[in-house]
């Protein structure tokens, strides 16, 4: 979905500024969303075993 | 609204798949799942609790990625929704179906994984019904569609009641029909006076297709039924007087601004100031309802 579609024509430099921009704002959240369920799922590990379920 | 390429569309931002998960839903959603959580006899642990209720507003969203992803023409045509991501034109179709797909078996994943298989799979037939039974199968084909959609609605607060004790007990039950039976009169009041967008987007809400009075009779019949749900917890002794007593009030207040809308003839939805203030006190009386349950089990314990 992220992809550039090669039969499209080419983005104007705005398009391309744009797109960038989204991309890294995306994987900005994207990283803080991977270590959030990292450390949600350490501690969720620590109560089962705590609880020993 | 940014005008934006195919391609750029294709890159939906944060901030619209965001959008997509319908916050303002969802916040009533996390309160509803949450009281059921904390009126549920038994603890749960904190960390658990939170997972419970984040995998509960992750279906949501998913849901109401989904329901967006299949409903975009209606939206589009919808004053009230038009400025929707995908109506607007900021994110393709596909995009909104793989972020709800995407959620929904994450979202049950991480509830069944953290909590329990019970909520999981109560957790995956909400989300079912609330995209396939309402959202594809009656919103568009019968006028009971808010009715029996209503239960979609209806099931995190059942959901988080599951997730402490891994079942269905008869307070849950009474929870469920609490949302199950305020749904209609909340959503009629409003299609009433967004009458013109239903009709023009074909959708057969109660009052495109039975007319303002029988839906403005039957909003008061459904209050009157909601009223005795509402009570029924503190008259079968599942909770306190706290919750006696607001449940009382509030649903007094409820049926005294449904019998407003009853009485109610206008017909130009500018002037229809009953049908607007039963749709504002609707959304106060679920969340101050639900406040007194926890209160009540707060005071009790």
């Amino acid at each position: 979905m992220s992809e550039i579609d090669k039969d499209k024509p080419p983005m104007s430099p705005e398009e391309q500024k744009v797109y960038q921009a989204r991309q890294k704002h995306r994987a900005v959240i994207m990283a803080a969303l991977l270590i959030f369920m990292v450390v949600l799922f350490y501690l969720i590990t620590i109560v089962k075993i705590g609880s020993g379920s | 609204m940014t005008t934006a390429s195919h391609t750029i569309t294709g890159l939906a931002s944060a901030k619209d798949l965001f959008a997509l998960t319908k916050p303002r839903v969802m916040s009533l959603v996390i309160f509803t799942a949450l009281c059921g959580m904390l009126a549920a006899p038994g603890s749960i642990h904190p960390v658990i609790g939170f997972t419970a209720i984040l995998a509960i507003s992750l279906g949501a969203g998913a849901s109401a990625a989904l329901n967006q992803w299949y409903e975009s023409d209606i939206d589009a045509v919808m004053k009230r929704t038009s400025g929707r991501p995908l109506p607007a034109g900021r994110m393709d179709r596909e995009t909104a179906l793989h972020f709800g797909i995407g959620l929904s078996v994450f979202s049950v994943l991480l509830m069944g994984v953290a909590v329990n298989w019970f909520s999981a799979a109560f957790l995956a037939f909400s989300i079912f019904f609330y995209a396939v039974v309402y959202t594809i199968w009656l919103k568009r084909s019968t006028p009971q569609n808010i009715v029996i959609g209503g239960a979609a609605g209806a099931f995190p607060p059942a959901i988080g009641w599951a997730a402490v004790t891994g079942d269905v007990g008869p307070m849950s039950l009474l929870l469920f029909a609490i949302i199950f039976f305020w749904t209609p009169p909340h959503f009629w009041a409003l299609a009433l006076f967004m009458n013109s967008d239903y009709s023009k987007a074909g959708v057969p809400m109660m009052p495109v297709v039975a007319g303002r009075q029988s839906t403005r009779h039957q909003i008061f019949g459904y209050s009157l039924v909601l009223a005795a749900v509402a009570v029924a917890p503190f008259v079968l002794g599942l909770a306190g007087a706290v919750y006696g007593a607001a449940a009382i009030l509030l649903s007094g207040i409820f049926c005294a601004l449904s019998w407003l809308v009853a009485r109610s003839k206008t017909t130009e939805p500018k002037d229809m100031a009953a049908e607007k203030r039963l749709f504002k006190f609707s959304i106060f009386y679920l969340f101050a309802l639900f406040a007194a349950l926890v209160a009540d089990r707060v005071i009790l314990a």
